[in-house]
């Protein structure tokens, strides 16, 4: 049907909306513009920025755990050495928090690429690093740490006694 | 929990405060260690009591109160009175031990007459039906010397002391009963004829004068005014033949005055007249009496030869009572002496008879007419002197899984199929125990086969008369019991020498005694679960023995050896074969009065076993200074000691002695001296000198330390010194070496202090569990009837010296041991008399079982640092299974919505 009528419509209607085969020519531009030095500056411009804003931030990040160490040294001072509930939380997030960014290094620094990237990782690294030795410190002054020959004693062998004895008050 | 009681006092405000100033720890502590004491619904749980009365020595009915009662008076001072159907005690007094609470007359009618102590006398009268103290007066004769012999009784209110002056005359006093009022003075009757063979038999004294072919019967009633004296010739009851004639009285309040002569005849007397009974005595054992019965007095007879019998006879006419005879076979009843008896006629004109019989090993059974047992009590048990926990064996099932794992060889298809037959057996059992549980009631008697926890044992008690009872620790009832009436129990000692855990070996228990007679020593081996005879059954010795020790290595059966020390220094080794299993065995002796110590090495030259003295010890610093060995404390053998890391404990090898001497020849200087002595090479580790002090024969030795107490005469109180062995902040060995004290070459450091006790004990001992890892706390049987459990932190030497390097704050210093009610272990439970207490280690490492013996049994079990590894008695399992079950549900159902949930907003 339709196409009988667009047939139809072919046959007796005019088209004025004909579609121009011909390319069109490139137009001149307009007097002053220059199309090259245009492309050009906004590219580099563009570029660099962003390249700085990005390094800036990410040096942020790798050395935010170093200016946590500060706050770590506090909350450490103020949780005491007492073994209860909330000074163990504070130091489970101490020590947990670092571990966790360690192992989320890779996600971090992911999008960057550069000169600049080895080094902001090791800052990184260096700062979750320092953060845990704080915590296993912390872990150590309360008590924590299985250092002392102590802990270990479940798995020592005790003394055998080689004399045995027997007797008691006579017995007449 | 003094600490924590004291800090919460006041108020809150004030707990904050306590907490504040005290370190975390010790509120921890107190709240985890110390709280001992049970609650209100577990009264009984965990513990029992039996009350005992001991060896009765008089006896009467009461038959005036309503509650029917046997009023009794036993070797152990104690009155008390006996439910007639059950036998339980209704009341009881316990008087004093020594001879001030001796009871001399029971005498029962609508009050309870006794005469206790020994001049000065204590006339009491109580109520029958409640015990409770009526009057007393005291008496206190001027003349001492004859006092012995004396004799009491009461007739017509009226209370008759006599003593007889042998060969001049007899004294009688009589006194009123109720207030002492004396009527006159005392009569002194004429009586050169009397000697120590006369017996009483109230009022008539009667002896026998002159030689057996002339003699003359004599008898006089000393209550009368008029001196009548009866006189008849010997020959008129005895043939001539024999050369002593022995007269005793009849037993168990006779109604009529009368005795026996020579275990043969029967004499009463009646109208002032001896009369020679038609009856003779049956049986020259025979305990004969007079009951009053309806048809007029009768001859009650009762002995044993293999069975129990007994036999009655008219008095008047000499004819059995056929209703009052029988012999029982079951029933073995040592020397059986009547107590007590009493007949009355029922409502069907029948004769009923109640007996109460006292055997030679102390129990007491009341009897009936035809013979049935009522109940029985085994008195022995109130003075029970070695007391062994011994395991109950594996049931049948689980031995056969565990010998499965023992056998190492063969295939793997032979494992398998070992395998499956164990598990078709278990099968098996489940399928019966179910037919079982279905067809019949079952019996509601537990198998003795051990629990999962090994808190059910059994305990031997070997008592001093020489009866040994084996008796289920969980509920108290005797399983079985052995009487050996030539076991002397002096100084008796028991050795588990092979426990249950060697199927298909048996359990196998030694005890070690002395012959009544010769003293040799005598050896009674046999199975603690069944209480049979086995191995070596009874074994008497040709010789005494000095000591005994256990030998620690086993043989091939699992059984450990008894090494028997002679007084000639020879050695002895049982069985014969174990002799070349010894090495490296020591043995001490220690003798009291002359406080030395000597020491042997056992050593085995090939052949046989010889005993070389090796050192000798004088604790009081020489012969002659009157020094005596007050108590000798050994650590229980095959005790475990976890050295490493408590301040590197010295552990002294296999045990030490706790000599402690007693200076008694200058009374005001007595001192008290404590020694611990290495037992291998007889060095002296440690040595403490308390002056003006009396010593308690009580010390405990366990692990790394010794406690002992003493009275101290100066400060007049009770003090708990304690000596703890450190080898120092270094340790002498490395892990695992071999400690031998003949090597040893460094003394070890010795932390001491001395406490005061604000009690009178009577008993120490200490916890003891499986491994040792526990706490150990301190069990004190105090003099008032109270079980203390005292935590070792509160004794120790560094108490309140500070925080260790484990950061374990020790309790606050103090110059006393406190002794809180909770630390009370029987409650309102009192045991009288507590002489021992007794302590076993559970299958469970937190629990301890304990003993008490005295007058009294008391078992319960501790948890010196609390069930660690138990859940509470209280829990709650039908909580926690509902909250399980519901957390599951709720898990599902809510993942079930969340996803319809999560549909519906995809949809959307």
């Amino acid at each position: 049907m339709s196409q009988i009528k667009s047939s139809k419509k072919f046959k007796w209607a005019l088209d004025f909306n004909q579609k121009n085969r011909t390319p069109t020519t490139e137009l001149p531009s307009p007097p002053g513009y220059s199309q090259s030095a245009n492309a050009n500056y906004t590219e580099s411009s563009k570029d660099t920025d962003s390249n700085l804003l990005l390094i800036k931030k990410l040096w942020d990040v790798a050395l935010g755990p170093l200016k946590q160490v500060p706050m770590n040294l506090f909350i450490m001072y103020m949780a005491g050495n007492s073994i209860s509930i909330f000074p163990i939380m504070m130091v489970g997030m101490l020590i947990v928090r670092p571990v966790k960014a360690l192992f989320a290094t890779q996600s971090t620094f992911k999008m960057v690429e550069g000169t600049q990237a080895i080094g902001q990782k090791f800052v990184y690294f260096i700062g979750n690093i320092v953060n845990i030795l704080l915590a296993l410190y912390k872990c150590q002054s309360m008590g924590l740490l299985p250092t002392h020959s102590s802990d270990w004693l479940a798995f020592e062998e005790p003394q055998t006694r080689v004399e045995h004895i027997g007797g008691g008050m006579s017995l007449i | 929990m003094g600490v924590l009681s004291n800090c919460v006092k006041p108020n809150f405000l004030g707990l904050l405060k306590c907490l504040n100033s005290l370190n975390w720890f010790i509120v921890f502590f107190s709240l985890i260690n110390l709280s001992v004491c049970i609650y209100e619904d577990q009264i009984g749980k965990f513990d029992w009591r039996q009350t005992y009365v001991g060896r009765i020595k008089f006896s009467q009915f009461d038959t005036v109160s309503t509650a029917k009662k046997i009023i009794v008076a036993t070797e152990e001072n104690v009155l008390a009175a006996l439910n007639l159907k059950t036998g339980q005690v209704v009341w009881r007094h316990v008087f004093e031990s020594a001879s001030t609470g001796n009871i001399q007359l029971l005498h029962v009618t609508e009050k309870v007459v006794t005469v206790s102590g020994s001049n000065p006398y204590l006339v009491r009268g109580w109520d029958s039906a409640t015990g409770v103290l009526l009057w007393e007066w005291s008496l206190t004769l001027q003349n001492e010397d004859h006092v012995d012999f004396s004799e009491w009784w009461v007739q017509n209110n009226m209370l008759v002391h006599m003593v007889p002056i042998f060969g001049t005359h007899i004294e009688v006093t009589m006194y009123n009963v109720f207030n002492g009022q004396n009527k006159g003075a005392s009569s002194k009757l004429p009586a050169p004829w009397t000697n120590e063979g006369c017996v009483l038999s109230a009022p008539y004294y009667t002896c026998i004068s002159g030689d057996v072919s002339s003699g003359l019967l004599l008898s006089l009633d000393v209550t009368s005014d008029a001196v009548q004296l009866i006189s008849r010739p010997l020959s008129e009851y005895v043939s001539l033949q024999s050369s002593y004639v022995n007269l005793s009285p009849l037993d168990g309040n006779s109604v009529i005055p009368g005795f026996t002569i020579d275990n043969r005849k029967i004499v009463i007397i009646k109208n002032n007249q001896l009369e020679l009974l038609k009856v003779d005595v049956t049986d020259p054992s025979a305990s004969v009496t007079v009951i009053e019965s309806v048809n007029g007095p009768l001859v009650l007879q009762a002995w044993s030869d293999n069975d129990f019998s007994a036999v009655a006879h008219s008095v008047s006419t000499g004819s059995e009572v056929k209703e009052l005879q029988w012999s029982d076979r079951e029933l073995k009843l040592p020397d059986p002496e009547i107590s007590s008896a009493l007949c009355t006629k029922s409502s069907r004109e029948q004769l009923v008879c109640r007996i109460l019989v006292t055997a030679a090993d102390d129990s007491t059974h009341l009897i009936q007419q035809d013979g049935r047992v009522v109940w029985s009590r085994e008195e022995a048990l109130s003075n029970v002197v070695a007391v062994e926990f011994v395991e109950l064996p594996v049931s049948d099932l689980d031995a056969a899984i565990e010998s499965e794992f023992d056998q190492k060889e063969g295939s793997i298809w032979a494992a398998f199929s070992r395998r499956l037959q164990t598990q078709i057996q278990q099968l098996q059992t489940i399928i019966q125990g179910l037919h079982k549980g279905e067809g019949m009631e079952e019996d509601a008697t537990s198998p003795l086969v051990r629990d999962y926890f090994g808190l059910h044992k059994i305990i031997v008690l070997v008592t001093e008369v020489g009866k040994i009872f084996g008796m289920d620790n969980l509920s108290g009832a005797i399983l079985w019991k052995y009487y050996e009436p030539n076991l002397d129990t002096e100084g008796v000692v028991v050795f588990t020498r092979r426990t249950a855990r060697h199927p298909p070996n048996d359990a196998y228990l030694t005890v070690v005694g002395k012959h009544e007679e010769s003293g040799n020593g005598l050896i009674i081996s046999l199975n603690p679960i069944t209480g049979a005879l086995i191995g070596e059954r009874l074994l008497q010795l040709d010789v005494q023995l000095l000591q005994v020790a256990l030998l620690h290595k086993p043989d091939n059966e699992k059984l450990h050896a008894l090494i028997l020390l002679d007084k000639d220094e020879n050695v002895q080794i049982l069985p014969i074969s174990a002799a070349p299993l010894v090495e490296n065995m020591y043995m001490y002796v220690a003798e009291k009065t002359t406080a030395t110590v000597h020491g042997y090495a056992i050593l085995y030259d090939g052949k046989s076993l010889i005993a070389q003295k090796t050192w000798l010890t004088h604790l009081g610093g020489g012969p002659g200074s009157g020094h005596r060995i007050v108590t000798a404390a050994r650590k229980a053998p095959g005790e475990r000691v976890h050295s490493p890391g408590r301040g590197e404990i010295f552990d002294i090898d296999g045990g030490a002695l706790v000599g402690r001497v007693n200076n008694t020849s200058l009374v005001h200087t007595d001192v008290v001296v404590a020694t611990c002595v290495d037992a291998a090479s007889g060095a002296v580790v440690a040595a403490q000198a308390h002056r003006r002090a009396r010593a308690l024969a009580l010390a405990v030795h366990t692990e790394h330390y010794v406690a002992y107490l003493y009275y101290n005469d100066k400060h007049r109180r009770t003090e708990i010194a304690t000596m703890e062995l450190y080898e120092g902040k270094q340790r002498w060995l490395a892990a695992g070496a071999a400690f031998s004290s003949l090597e040893s070459w460094r003394a070890p450091s010795v932390s001491r202090h001395a406490y005061v006790l604000p009690a009178a004990p009577s008993a120490a001992a200490a916890t003891t569990t499986e491994r040792s890892l526990t706490d150990k706390h301190i069990l004190l049987a105090l003099s008032s009837g109270a079980v203390v459990e005292v935590p070792w932190v509160y004794l120790e030497a560094r108490r309140g010296v500070g925080p260790d390097l484990e950061g374990v704050v020790p309790p606050p210093p103090a110059p006393d041991v406190p002794l809180p009610a909770e630390a009370r272990l029987n409650y309102n439970r009192t045991v009288a008399r507590p002489e021992r207490v007794y302590t076993a280690p559970a299958g469970l490492e937190s629990t301890s079982l304990v003993l008490v013996t005295g007058l009294d049994l008391f078992y319960t079990r501790v948890a010196p640092s609390k069930t660690f590894d138990l859940l509470k008695d209280d829990f709650d399992y039908y909580l926690i299974t509902i909250v399980l079950g519901a957390l599951i549900v709720a898990t599902y159902s809510t993942k079930y919505f969340a996803s319809r949930k999560m549909l519906k907003l995809a949809w959307k």
